[in-house]
Order: C-alpha cells, then structure tokens, then sequence
C-alpha cells in the first residue's frame, strides 16, 4: 500500500529543523566585494549594467566592477586610480 | 581579401588537427606557410589547455600536470569551443574523462570534475537572496503539503558512488591529504547563496528530495516519493539543510494534491 505523508509530520519536521537552525547564526561570509580594483575582464560576477557576469569589465579598475577578497581587505587595497570601495561606484563614461 | 567560406571553414578545421594547412591559404609573402599555421594551431591548443587548468584545479592536482594537459589536449581536438566564453569550456570534459582509457583507473575522476564544474557554474551563475527560514515559520500548517519551491540558480546536486566531495576537499587545499578509510559515496549540494560557492554533504535520500523539489515536485509528493525509496530518509534534516543551505530562494502554493488522504 502506498502511505503519504501526513500534514502533522510534514509540520513537526519542519518544526525540528527551524529549531536546529535556530541555534547558530549563520557563519558570516569572509569575503567582502571589492569595487574598482579588477583589472579589465578580471571581474567577478555582476559588473553592472551594459555587462553580464564574470569577466566582462571594459576597463581596468573600472568602478562599478568588483572582485571578493578577503573580508576587512578592501579600502587598503591602493591602485593607480584610487582606493578599493565596498560600495559600487559609476559605470565608465 | 577576405577568405572564401570554405578556406575558413577548412581553416578552423585544420586547427584542431594534425593535417598539413588547408591548400587554398596564401601568406603575404609566400613563404612558411606551414610553421605560421601551426603558430596559430599552437596558441589555439595551448590557451584551451590553460582555461581547462584553471576549470579543473582539483583534477590537475589528482592527476599531475603532465597528464592532465595530454588528456585536456586529447578532449580538445575533439570538442572544440562552441561558444566564445571560455568560462563554460569543458562542461563535458567529465563525460570524456569517463571514457578515457589511460584514466580508467581513476574511477572516481570524472565525478569530482563534475563537481567542479557544479561549482563553476555557481560561482558564474546570477546572484538572487535565499528564501527566509522565518518566513516558511509563518505558513499554516495546512497549506505545507502543496508548498512549491523556487531554485536558487546556482544550485546543482551532484551525486556519486565515490567519496567525491572529500576527495576534494584533499585536493583543494581545505583538508590534509589522507588514507580514506570508509570509502562511501557521498551527496553534494552546490550552491552560492551568497559570495562564495558553498557545499553540503546531503544526508540518505538528501539527493532525490532536493532534486524533485528543483524539478517542482510539492513538498508532500517530494517527500512521499523518497521516503518509498530510502527508509533512512530524514525528513526534519533535509528541511534543516534546505533552510540553512539557500538553495531556494522562495515559495509558492501549489494547487493540486493527489496525495491528500489525511484530515
């Protein structure tokens, strides 16, 4: 005979696995995206309108094109244009 | 002067094999027509070769460079590129791997590059934000049965009769290298929730629930139809590991329940 599972179990199993997730906060990510620091088609995803995904930035160090770095990274990383930002800055002109 | 169709065609052929260049290519001067075509067929072999390097990190390592760049050299010649993103190159290099004779020992190889390529397709993938465990707290109780779940688009399941994901692991730098004792299958769920590629080992029956969840099977009939196949099968884990994991990004109410015998 096929048995189906009943609506209580379905609830108390979810139930049980929101508790366990309850517990620990989610492990916060190491790595922070890093914008204007990618050299031209060496960024990671999401570049921004006018491009689509990885590797697809037009110029060096373009502003609105970032790469993951190691987390507190960032704003020390120097390039011949300025400072990495943590915030996305304009698409080039 | 621009090629005929035909001397390009011939021309890109040429590329990916060993034959003397096409008969209808000219130089500008006349002279060594030949070692400038194998140039050109060099740069072509060697660049692919490196962006199957860089797809296949843990792979070249199991196996040594030497090997690796023959086998990626020998996939090739018989799969040249069909698209201009390399990003995508060798998504199945795995399947020639499986027939590769002078890898056959390695059984278990062509299933970590399949992992590899589930998490290169994370990381390239779209970004989108996880469903909400808080939100799945508030639906009625009721309406749990015919719950539609929305795929994260970076989510793949990889499933395998090896012990792929710690392999791995060894291999990529995130374990020491060691004597596998418990040489077990395992089940890997890949996904990129949020910037970086992510990996759960899935409990028995893990892979199936979350593969008709992804396909658009309700709750209640994803659950019903691994709970007939594995009996070791924990519902209450596997929602642990949906919720914590944000291989789905949302929900939606389903609207047929051909299950329903319950009150």
């Amino acid at each position: 005979m096929k048995t189906t599972i009943a609506t209580l179990a379905l609830a108390g199993s979810l139930a049980s696995a929101l508790a366990a997730i309850a517990t620990p906060a989610a492990a916060e990510d190491a790595k922070e995206k890093c914008y204007g620091i990618a050299m031209k088609g060496q960024n990671d995803c999401a570049a921004g309108p006018g491009t689509t995904c990885a590797g697809t930035s037009k110029i060096d160090y373009q502003q609105n094109a970032f790469k993951l770095v190691p987390k507190g990274t960032c704003v020390s990383m120097k390039t011949p244009t300025g400072h990495g930002m943590l915030e996305q800055g304009p698409a080039p002109a | 002067m621009t090629m005929s169709a035909a001397t390009q065609n011939a021309f890109a052929i040429g590329l990916f094999s060993t034959t003397p260049p096409p008969s209808s290519l000219t130089a500008w001067n006349g002279t060594a027509l030949e070692r400038r075509y194998s140039v050109y067929r060099n740069n072509i072999i060697a660049s692919l070769t490196e962006a199957l390097v860089s797809r296949f990190p843990a792979a070249l390592n199991i196996v040594g460079p030497d090997f690796f760049r023959a086998m990626a050299q020998a996939f090739i010649r018989l799969h040249p590129p069909r698209s201009p993103l390399l990003l995508a190159y060798g998504d199945d290099f795995p399947d020639f791997v499986a027939g590769f004779e002078p890898a056959r020992e390695l059984a278990y190889l062509p299933d970590v590059m399949r992992l590899e390529v589930a998490r290169g397709r994370a990381y390239h993938a779209e970004e989108a934000v996880p469903l909400e465990a808080r939100t799945l707290a508030d639906v009625e109780p009721h309406r749990l049965r015919t719950l539609i779940f929305k795929p994260h688009p970076s989510l793949s399941v990889i499933s395998s009769p090896y012990p792929v994901a710690t392999i791995w692991a060894m291999n990529s730098g995130g374990r020491p290298l060691a004597a596998l004792d418990d040489w077990l299958g395992e089940d890997i769920l890949v996904v990129r929730p949020r910037m970086t590629v992510e990996m759960s080992g899935l409990p028995p029956g893990g892979a199936a629930f979350f593969r008709h969840l992804a396909a658009g099977v309700n709750l209640a009939g994803a659950a019903d139809a691994v709970q007939h196949a594995e009996a070791r099968f924990d519902l209450s884990a596997n929602l642990a590991i949906l919720l914590r994991s944000g291989a789905f990004t949302a929900f939606s109410q389903g609207t047929s329940d051909e299950n329903r015998h319950d009150a």
